[in-house]
Formats: C-alpha cells, structure tokens, sequence
C-alpha cells in the first residue's frame, strides 16, 4: 500500500490494527510504503538524556514507540517501509527478518549506484567509505507478526539526525541519502519500485499494489474480494 | 456480582473495544476516501475488518460458551 504521507501516529495505529488483522488471516502480509511528517521517535533502547538536544523551539512532535533500537528523525523526503508480515511463513526468526529488511534496503538502493553495507554489530544500512548511514531499521514482533521496518533516506536534509538528537545512539556517525550520493535529486516515487521489487525477491511475496484510482479497482483485487466473501 | 459473571464481563468488555477500534479505522476510511486518498483509506478499511473479525470470534465463543452451560428446559 502506497499511502502517501501520514502523520506518525496514524500510521502506527494502523500498523497495530493491520498486525491484528494479518495474524487471524483476515488479510494476507502486508507492506506500508509512506513518508512521515517531522517526527523524532524513540525506541525501547533510546536513552533520551543522551541522544536527545533539540534546539530551543524545535517545533516537532516526539513520539516514543515499541519498536526496538534508539531514537531516530523522520521527515519528508525518506522512503518509510511498514512490512506487516506473520513471520511463521518467513522463518520464525527475527534476528533473519532483520538481516532480510537489510537485503532488501541494499537491493533497493542498487539501481542508484550505490553499494549498501551492513556494519558488524550495528543495525541499518551505510555507504562506504567513510561509512554514511542511509537507512535506519527498528522492528517490533508480537505472535511472530511484524510491526515497524525501515526508513531510507531518499532527498532530505539529514541535519536533525546530529543536530536535533544522536539517532541511534551513534556519536560522531555521519548520515546520508541518496540524492547526496548520487548528487542529483531523487524523489520517494522513483525509489519507491525498487522498495517494492526489493521486498518482493527477499520475502518471496507477491505484492499486489492497491489502486490509488477514483473507485479503480477497489473490490476487483483478491483481497478485497475475499474480505467482501466474509 | 459472582466471578464467572465479572468474567463474562470483561470478555464483552473486550468485544467492544474491538468494535470500538473498528468504528474509529471506519470513520477514518470515510474521511480519506472524503478527500481522495484511496489506499488511506482502504487501509484503514483492511484494519477495521481486523477488529470485527476479532470481536465476531469473541462473540461466537461467547455463544458456545453459554450454550455450553445452558440447561434444556425439563417440560
């Protein structure tokens, strides 16, 4: 599902609901594909008293979540993925399901000639080198269904990620996008293809994107089809 | 009040927080379709099926539950 951009809050609240419905088979694996408005949210491991320096009437909204990892910045401009997936069909195994999201974030990045990196013991995907982090992932499993995913930063300035807090609690870490590596503008909707190619070769998923139309196809797709049977 | 009645319930309790949560994604679909944002909007529909799938499984295993301890009238 492409959903544009969405306020944090909404988009989490959705996620929990769609968990819910993906683990009683009401709906199959599901993918959020969006971008956030300014937000700073912080993980179960965040130490907020260390990683958190706004400056003085930084108007953003901070949002503290159950994903694990540290605090991190989102904000238009980065491609944010939400896979909803039951993971008794892709492993049982959440430290695998984190190496995955990883693949697909270095697979995703690929077509833009860029060679994502994994760093030993750290979570996200970086350029090399210096090592430049481009995509932050912070997940949440409960009944083996996903919450969470990753953010790749697309075009954005990266400032907040250092000046507005130490995201993921990494001092003196750089952060980067594609458009800066590439050294011209890219938008999410060109990245967005990827993502979805991306996800589908890692997860053997066939992702059916639902129509953005007006009407177009809304009950014509299998899903709705077999949620309209019920 | 007796403890299987409590029981009971809190079991209804949870039902409708379900229906609950599914008028809250439903009133939100409403509102995105409202404004053209179609896979908003189907997604918040998609959640709302959740929920009341959720609170029709309570309900039925309520039903059996009460069915269970019933007694057949003896005329």
């Amino acid at each position: 599902m492409q959903l544009g951009t969405v306020p944090y809050r909404e988009a989490w609240d959705l996620q929990r609901s769609l968990a819910g419905a993906v683990s009683q088979g009401a709906i199959p694996d599901t993918v959020l594909l969006l971008e956030h408005l300014p937000v700073v949210t912080l993980g179960r491991r965040t130490d907020e008293s260390a990683e958190l320096h706004l400056p003085e009437n930084t108007a953003v909204e901070i949002v503290e979540t159950d994903r694990g990892g540290k605090s991190t910045f989102h904000g238009p401009g980065q491609l944010v993925c939400y896979p909803i997936l039951d993971l008794t069909r892709h492993g049982r195994d959440v430290k695998r399901y984190v190496r995955e999201l990883e693949e697909a974030v270095v697979r995703t990045v690929a077509p833009f000639g860029l060679e994502g990196q994994r760093l030993e013991g750290l979570t996200g995907v970086w350029v090399a080198r210096p090592p430049r982090k481009i995509a932050s992932i912070g997940v949440h499993v409960s009944r083996w269904i996903t919450t969470h995913g990753y953010a790749l930063n697309v075009d954005l300035d990266p400032a907040p990620f250092t000046e507005w807090i130490t995201a993921c609690g990494l001092e003196d870490a750089t952060f980067t996008t594609i458009a800066r590596e590439t050294g011209r503008p890219v938008t999410v909707a060109e990245v967005r293809p990827h993502a979805v190619a991306a996800l589908g070769e890692v997860f053997d998923l066939e992702l059916e994107e639902l129509a953005a139309g007006d009407g177009i196809g809304l009950w014509a797709q299998p899903v709705h089809a077999g949620l309209a049977e019920r | 009040m007796s403890e299987r009645l409590e029981a009971v319930a809190q079991a209804y309790d949870v039902i409708a927080a379900e229906l609950e949560r599914a008028l809250a994604h439903v009133r939100v679909a409403a509102e995105h379709y409202r404004n053209e944002l179609v896979p908003r909007g189907a997604a918040h529909a998609w959640a709302a099926h959740g929920h009341l799938l959720a609170a029709r499984e309570r309900l039925e295993a309520q039903a059996r539950d009460h069915a269970a301890h019933s007694v057949a009238d003896a005329d």
